[in-house]
């Protein structure tokens, strides 16, 4: 089942002045969720945008089950369900027109998705479309988006409005989307999220992809963080003369922060027994601070 | 290409606006024929307008009463020359006459044929000549003021009266040959005016029976040195008689006719007056006449009488219904509902980004644009059916064909403002298909749009509808930067057929639009 769903190659639009997508290549496989994390502008929505078919390629190609994302755009839609970044509503009277409007759109009959997912996410329909907040114009925007069961999700930020609670709520009902073996394409701009449900994510800088990290790898990696406090500065000083990977330092309170892989931990050990440690603490290691990791690099090069 | 959900959406999203726009509009119109079509807009029109045919009539009447006067005081004269040369000169006369028999009689021995009636004239012709010759001073002496080729004239028409009716001797003789002269001068100034053959020939008869006439009266109040005072009172009492004699065989009542008979003799003694007092002032007779014989019309300034003439031929009707309403005040409110429509339709969608949940659905860009073309149609279709219903339910109520305007022409309007608003709505269709952002949508295809029917209101004051006093020709230039040109109220209310062409241009220009419109969406970039 290594079967590609949706192949990014090569795909580039310039909008001048360093602005727009250059080269973006990725591919996700059937099942898979695959996460998009970078800054406001970096690109994740024209990304999402040229999957959907609303934008041309100048360049590249995208494809979604085999087709081209722009020549059989309305083909495609029949397998693509799709959660818009902003979200604006027809000019309808209230949410439960728009569902069963959206719903004759896609040529769907059966409301019973649309009725459970209305009830996981407290939503009432009912409401009149312009008054909603911006929570409950996000929520129905999901339901509208999960309620078809087709084989393809593309979320563009899908939990921006969300309280926390909902977002909890929000996050498991994609966990079982993706239970039931549907392939998800999602963008956010929260790290922890994108942890959560993910296999893989890109991380977006500027138009280009920096790094596509794996999640999975990255939990069980055998690269840790810990962060030592010495009680004199003396110890310090010396400590910071010893072959670690020095991370972070924090003068003032004699701190230092070192990436160590598992089997050199008793080494760091047997070393720390000659300094007086006021504490040593594991610093959690997750996307969030690997991707920072991975863009100062990434800087660091472009700069250079 | 079409979907029944996308329609119906849009259905819901515009159905205020719709009737909203609908009602107003009807009731405008309703209003506009109704209540206008009672008070009788037009009443100043016809007003005016019988000003100028009074004025007309006066003409007509004092140039009458001036040509009678003249007729008199000739025919006085003549009738006194007459009676003098008759006296004297009855001898001469037979002489002549005798003369022109033995002619004859020896052109009838000679040819062995009675002669023909040319030239039975051109014996006559020679022998009044040879008269005038022989007695040349005698004439002198006995008639100073005659001119010779009017004596040549009148001598050939009383041999010709001769010819006809051989008892008249003396003075009668001289009279029917006189009688003859004014039939002829005035035939021949008929024809010279330009009136038909049998109006002449009646104005000559006309001519002679009056000299007749006078001469009749000339022998009740017997020969006067100064007939002037006569002339006056005979020409108001004819005028008086003939205008009361016709109004009574019209019908009117003894008081009406007497009335109207009174100030008939009112303006012909004031034509005789001004007349006499113009040639006291040593003016040739022309210039006199001239000056007697003006109305109304002719005493305001020329452009001022252009003007009010314009205005009274000036269809208010015309103006209001088919170049206020039908142009412009009508054409207001579905512009708003155009304008607002057709950028909701797509450039509105797509700025919100809404049209992304339609078009993440299996729903081509084509049948998007297809059926939002759709609905913007049908929407103007309905309305202008309702429009036109009520149009021609507002003409049957006050009079049907009988009222200014009748059905054929308004249902014209209708078709032209239908035709206007699809050209209008195909364009804002095209820009609300080519521009992503509502601000781009609206400013260029609805200020375009706006910025047409201002043109067309500023037109309106440089157009031929509005009468030369109110109009400034420049701002005719307007009416170049306006579609709305093309719907030619005018023509239609002419009957001429140049509206048919313009309408077309209309129809194209819409269907162009959408079918741009179509293809753009297709084939552009969509933020969603």
């Amino acid at each position: 089942m290594e079967e590609e769903v949706i192949v990014v190659q090569d795909l580039t639009k310039d909008y001048g002045e360093g602005r727009g997508i250059f080269d973006i290549s990725f591919s996700i496989k059937k099942g898979e969720t695959f996460g998009f994390v970078g800054t406001n502008g970096s690109g994740k929505t024209t990304t999402i945008r040229h999957i959907m078919g609303f934008l041309k390629p100048r360049s590249g190609k995208v494809e979604v089950l085999g087709m081209d994302a722009w020549h059989d755009s309305c083909e495609i839609k029949k397998y693509v369900e799709y959660i818009p970044g902003e979200i604006a509503f027809p000019d309808l009277k209230d949410g439960t027109t728009f569902l069963r409007n959206q719903a004759e759109l896609i040529g769907l009959k059966n409301m019973d998705k649309a009725d459970y997912l209305i009830k996981r996410l407290q939503l009432d329909p009912s409401a009149n479309l312009k008054r909603m907040s911006k929570g409950m114009k996000q929520k129905t925007a999901i339901v509208a988006a999960l309620m078809a069961n087709k084989d393809i999700l593309v979320l563009d930020e899908p939990s921006t409005g969300l309280d926390p609670l909902m977002r909890e709520t929000f996050l498991e009902l994609i966990l079982e989307e993706k239970k039931s073996g549907r392939t998800i394409l999602m963008s956010s701009q929260m790290f922890d999220e994108l942890e959560l449900t993910c296999d893989r994510v890109a991380l977006i800088f500027n138009g280009r992809i920096v790094d596509i990290a794996d999640i999975n790898a990255l939990k069980n990696s055998d690269v840790k963080y810990y962060k030592i406090e010495f009680t004199n500065n003396l110890d310090f000083e010396k400590f910071k003369k010893l072959k670690y990977d020095i991370t972070r330092v924090q003068e003032k309170y004699n701190q230092v922060t070192i990436k160590i892989l598992d089997k050199d931990v008793n080494k760091l050990f047997k070393d720390l027994k000659k300094f007086e440690v006021k504490f040593i603490s594991e610093v959690k290691h997750d996307l969030e601070k690997y991707f920072k990791e991975v863009l100062k690099k990434y800087k660091e090069e472009k700069d250079v | 290409m079409f979907s029944k959900a996308l329609f119906k959406q849009t259905m819901k999203a515009n159905w205020v606006k719709w009737v909203a726009v609908t009602v107003a509009t009807c009731v405008m119109l309703a209003i506009v024929i109704i209540v206008l079509g009672n008070l009788g807009i037009n009443d100043i029109r016809d007003s005016l307008k019988d000003v100028f045919t009074q004025a007309d009539q006066e003409a007509y009447l004092k140039d009458n009463a001036v040509d009678m006067y003249e007729l008199y005081l000739t025919t006085a004269e003549t009738n006194d020359q007459m009676t003098t040369f008759s006296g004297v000169g009855s001898t001469f006369i037979n002489n002549l006459v005798s003369d022109f028999d033995n002619a004859l009689t020896d052109y009838e021995t000679e040819n062995n044929a009675k002669p023909d009636e040319e030239t039975v004239k051109q014996i006559a012709s020679e022998k009044a000549d040879a008269f005038i010759v022989q007695y040349e001073s005698l004439i002198e002496m006995f008639m100073p003021d005659v001119n010779i080729e009017d004596l040549k004239i009148l001598l050939n028409n009383v041999l010709l009266a001769h010819n006809e009716n051989a008892s008249l001797t003396g003075k009668d003789l001289l009279m029917e040959g006189y009688y003859i002269t004014v039939y002829d001068n005035a035939y021949a100034l008929a024809i010279e005016e330009e009136k038909t053959e049998a109006d002449a020939l009646s104005e000559a008869s006309e001519a002679k029976e009056q000299a007749r006439k006078i001469v009749v009266e000339l022998g009740t109040i017997g020969t006067q040195e100064d007939y002037s005072d006569y002339a006056t009172t005979y020409v108001n009492t004819e005028m008086y008689n003939m205008v009361y004699d016709m109004q009574i065989e019209e019908g009117a009542t003894e008081t009406e006719a007497k009335q109207y008979a009174v100030s008939v003799k009112v303006i012909s003694n004031t034509a005789i007056n001004t007349y006499q007092l113009w040639l006291e002032e040593g003016e040739t007779a022309e210039k006199a006449k001239a000056e007697a014989t003006k109305s109304i019309s002719d005493q305001i300034p020329e452009k001022v009488a252009v003007a009010l003439e314009e205005l009274g031929d000036m269809d208010m009707y015309g103006l209001i219904i088919g170049s206020i309403f039908y142009r412009i005040a009508g054409l207001l409110l579905p512009m708003v509902f155009v304008i607002m429509v057709a950028n909701g339709l797509l450039a509105g969608q797509v700025d919100s980004g809404s049209m992304a949940y339609v078009l993440s659905t299996p729903t081509k860009r084509r049948t998007v644009t297809v059926t939002q073309m759709a609905y913007m149609l049908w929407a103007l279709l309905s309305m202008f059916a309702i429009v036109t219903a009520v149009s021609v339910v507002s003409v049957f109520i006050v009079g049907g064909n009988n009222f200014a305007i009748n059905y054929a022409e308004i249902l014209l309007f209708n078709l032209g403002a239908f035709l206007t608003m699809f050209a209008f709505a195909g364009f804002c269709f095209m820009c609300s298909a080519i521009f992503n952002r509502t601000k781009y949508s609206m400013s260029i295809g609805g200020g375009l749009t706006i910025f047409m029917l201002v043109c067309t209101i500023l037109g309106l004051f440089g157009s031929d509808v509005v009468p030369s006093a109110m109009r400034i020709e420049a701002m005719n230039f307007f009416n170049y930067l306006s579609i709305i040109t093309f719907f030619d109220t005018t023509s239609i209310l002419a009957g001429t057929l140049s509206y048919l062409w313009k309408f077309a241009i209309l129809a194209g220009i819409g269907i162009i639009t959408f079918i741009v419109g179509v293809f753009t969406f297709d084939k552009k970039d969509l933020p969603l």
